[in-house]
C-alpha cells in the first residue's frame, strides 16, 4: 500500500514537474520555436522556371485551377490599369510572393512575432503568436497567424523537432502569378514551415502551402516551394514592386 | 538493477507461506527491500520522464497527385531543349542535347525514364505502406506508384549501405530514418536514368538522393536533393505535393519498362537515335519561343537564383500570347463540366472540342 502511495506521489510531481516546465517555456514563442527559422533564405527557381522567374504571357494559366470567374480576370489583366492604380504590388501579396524569386531575411521582431522581409518588392510579413490582433485595413500581407507544432523533447535530452504552421487573412486582391492569375479578397493561405539539414550542413526551408479561394479557384491550389539557407547575405537586393517584369 | 529485482522477488515467491513474523525478525533486511523497490519506481518515473514523447508518422495510404507546379513537364511532358531550372554540367548538358524521342524506342533505353524518385516528375498517385518484423516494428516503409518500375524500399532497420561496387538496381538502395514528423532517406546505388523524361536531362548511376518525406495534415510533402558528380554542377532540389486520398488512383503497377513508339526500322540495327553536337533542331526552341536566353534554357545553374533578373530584365520580352499548354490543369479536370465556358488558348484541344466547349456553354 504504502508503495503504491509513493509511485502516485512521485507520478504526480513527475507530471507537475513537466507540466511546470511546459508552462515555463511556453511563456514566449521565441522561447517555444522548436525550429530556428531565422536568416536570409534564397528561392531556388528549380521548378515552374517559366512562370516564376519571368512574367509569363497573359493567359498562360497552366497549373493553377481556377473557376470560370478566375479564368475571366486572368484574361483581363492589364498592367498598365494596375499601375495607374497604384497597384503594382499586385503579384507581392502572400500567396503570390512566396512563390516569387525572392531572397527573404527572417528574425524576431519580438519575443511572439517573427518578421518575414523580402527583397524583392520589398515587402514585410509579420508572422504573430497567440491571440491575433484586431484586424486593420486589408492589405498586401494580410494578418498572419502562426503556431508551433512541437514533437518530442517530452524530457532530459529528449532531441526536440517541430514545424510551424501560419494562417494568412484579410489579404488585399491579387496575383498568385505576375501575368494576372486572381486570388480575391476572401483567400486564405495556409503555410505549413519545415526546415531540412543535409550531412554537409546545408539548409532548406520547404514552405507546404495551400491557397483557398471561393471565388477565383474551383479547388485549392497546393503547393512546396523551397529555399536555401545563406550564410553570405551579400545578395540581398531591394526592388520595389513592378506590374511587368 | 533488473537482477536485484528478480532476485527479491524470487526471494518473496520462496518465502511467501513463511509467517509474518520470521519476517517481522528481520527489519533490517525488510527495509532494505523497501528501499530498493523505492529506487526501483523512482528510476522507472525518471526514465518514463525522459523517452522522447514522439513517435513515427503513420505514412501509409493513397495519395493524389496535385499537378499545381510543373504542369507541363508531369503532364505532357516537356519542350525538347527546354532545361530550364536545371543545374546542368557541360557533360550533362551535351549529353541532353544529344536526345532524340527515338532514343527510348530502342529496347536497351527503354528503362531510362525510370529513376527510382521518378514519382515526383511524374503525374501519379502515390502509395506507402509499412513492412514489419514479428513483433510489429516498422522494418521498412514502401513507396509505390503507377509510373515505377520498382518499388522504392526505404529500410529503417538501421542496416548499411552496400559496398560502392554492389549491384545497382532499378530502385536503388534507400535507408531511412525519423526526424520528428518528416522520413528522411537517402539513395545510393541507382542506375542511369533521366532526370526529367522526354527531354534527356540524364542523372548518372552516381547519383545519390536525400528525400525529406513529411506529412502534415492530409497534405504530404516529398523534397529530394539529388546530387550527381558527373551531370550535374549543384544538388538539383524540387519539392512536390500530394494530398491523401483513399480513393486516388493508383492506375496499372508499371513494373516493367516499354517502347513508347516502336520504330520497326530500329530492330536489330545497332543503331542509337542521337544528334551530333550542334545538330539539335530544338537547341534554340525555348529561345524562339518564349524569348528567354539560351543559356537560361540550356541549364546553367547560376540561371536559377533571383540576381539572375538583372540579366533577364534587359533582354526579355514576354511573347503576345501563349502558344501551348495555356489551361493544363483545367483542361484536365473533365471537360467539360469543371469549368464550362473555357476560352483560354490551348493548342493541345482539337479544334472541333474547343469550338464545343467556346460556345456550348456561354
Amino acid at each position: 500500500m504504502k508503495t503504491s502511495i509513493l509511485l502516485v506521489v512521485l507520478m504526480t510531481a513527475a507530471v507537475g514537474a513537466q507540466g511546470r516546465a511546459t508552462q515555463e517555456r511556453a511563456t514566449t514563442a521565441r522561447a517555444e520555436a522548436p525550429i530556428d527559422l531565422t536568416g536570409q533564405w534564397v528561392a531556388i527557381i528549380s521548378e515552374d522556371w517559366r512562370w516564376r522567374m519571368i512574367t509569363p504571357p497573359k493567359g498562360d494559366i497552366v497549373s493553377i485551377p481556377l473557376s470560370l470567374q478566375g479564368q475571366q480576370a486572368a484574361e483581363a489583366w492589364d498592367p498598365a490599369k494596375d499601375e495607374a492604380a497604384g497597384e503594382q504590388c499586385k503579384a507581392y501579396g502572400a500567396p503570390g510572393l512566396m512563390r516569387g524569386p525572392i531572397r527573404m531575411r527572417i528574425s524576431w521582431q519580438d519575443d511572439n512575432t517573427l518578421k518575414l522581409e523580402t527583397d524583392y518588392g520589398m515587402q514585410t510579413r509579420l508572422l504573430r503568436f497567440g491571440a491575433p490582433a484586431a484586424p486593420g485595413p486589408r492589405s498586401w500581407q494580410g494578418d498572419t497567424s502562426a503556431q508551433w507544432i512541437v514533437r518530442g523533447g517530452g524530457g532530459r535530452g529528449a532531441p526536440r523537432f517541430g514545424s510551424l504552421k501560419t494562417i494568412t487573412s484579410n489579404l488585399r486582391p491579387g496575383y498568385l502569378r505576375k501575368n494576372g492569375v486572381p486570388y480575391s479578397e476572401r483567400a486564405l493561405f495556409t503555410e505549413h514551415w519545415d526546415v531540412h539539414s543535409l550531412p554537409n550542413g546545408d539548409k532548406y526551408l520547404v514552405n507546404t502551402n495551400v491557397v483557398e479561394d471561393p471565388v477565383y479557384l474551383q479547388a485549392p491550389f497546393q503547393t512546396a516551394i523551397h529555399y536555401k539557407l545563406e550564410r553570405d547575405t551579400s545578395k540581398w537586393d531591394p526592388t520595389p514592386c513592378d506590374a511587368r517584369f | 538493477m533488473r537482477r536485484e529485482i528478480l532476485k527479491n522477488t524470487r526471494h518473496r515467491g520462496t518465502e511467501a507461506s513463511a509467517s509474518a513474523k520470521a519476517t517481522a525478525d528481520r527489519p533490517g533486511r525488510r527495509s532494505q527491500r523497501r528501499r530498493r523497490l523505492s529506487q526501483c519506481v523512482v528510476f522507472s518515473v525518471f526514465w518514463m520522464m525522459s523517452v522522447p514523447a514522439f513517435a513515427q508518422v503513420e505514412l501509409g495510404g493513397t495519395y493524389a497527385i496535385r499537378m499545381h507546379e510543373d504542369y507541363i513537364e508531369r503532364g505532357p511532358g516537356s519542350y525538347l531543349g527546354d532545361f530550364t531550372g536545371m543545374p546542368l554540367s557541360d557533360e550533362g548538358r551535351a549529353k541532353a542535347l544529344s536526345y532524340s524521342s527515338s532514343l527510348p524506342s530502342t529496347i536497351e533505353r527503354q528503362c531510362l525514364a525510370q529513376s527510382p524518385w521518378v514519382g515526383l516528375y511524374r503525374p501519379l498517385a502515390l502509395r506507402f505502406w509499412s513492412e514489419v518484423d514479428e513483433s510489429g516494428r516498422v522494418v521498412a516503409w514502401v513507396m509505390a506508384g503507377d509510373y515505377l518500375r520498382d518499388h522504392v524500399r526505404i529500410w529503417m532497420d538501421g542496416r548499411p549501405h552496400p559496398s560502392a561496387n554492389a549491384w545497382h538496381s532499378p530502385s536503388g538502395f534507400t535507408t531511412g530514418h525519423w526526424e520528428g514528423d518528416t522520413l528522411v532517406a537517402r539513395t545510393t546505388h541507382v542506375k542511369t536514368a533521366w532526370i526529367r523524361r522526354g527531354v534527356g536531362i540524364p542523372g548518372s548511376d552516381q547519383s545519390t538522393f536525400t528525400v525529406f518525406i513529411t506529412r502534415r495534415e492530409n497534405l504530404l510533402t516529398i523534397m529530394s536533393v539529388q546530387e550527381d558528380p558527373i551531370y550535374l554542377t549543384e544538388p538539383h532540389v524540387v519539392s512536390r505535393v500530394w494530398e491523401f486520398d483513399p480513393r486516388a488512383s493508383q492506375g496499372p503497377l508499371r513494373d516493367t519498362c516499354n517502347v513508347g513508339v516502336e520504330i520497326p526500322s530500329l530492330e536489330d540495327t545497332g543503331e542509337v537515335p542521337h544528334y551530333l553536337p550542334g545538330q539539335n533542331p530544338e537547341e534554340d526552341f525555348m529561345v524562339r519561343t518564349y524569348n528567354i536566353p539560351k543559356e537560361a534554357a540550356m541549364g546553367f545553374a547560376h540561371t536559377l537564383y533571383p540576381e539572375y533578373r538583372k540579366t533577364l530584365r534587359s533582354v526579355y520580352k514576354p511573347p503576345e500570347s501563349c502558344g501551348r499548354y495555356c489551361c493544363g490543369w483545367i483542361e484536365r479536370q473533365g471537360l467539360p463540366g469543371a469549368a464550362p465556358g473555357l476560352t483560354c488558348n490551348d493548342g493541345n484541344l482539337p479544334p472541333a472540342l474547343r469550338k464545343a466547349l467556346t460556345t456550348a456553354d456561354r
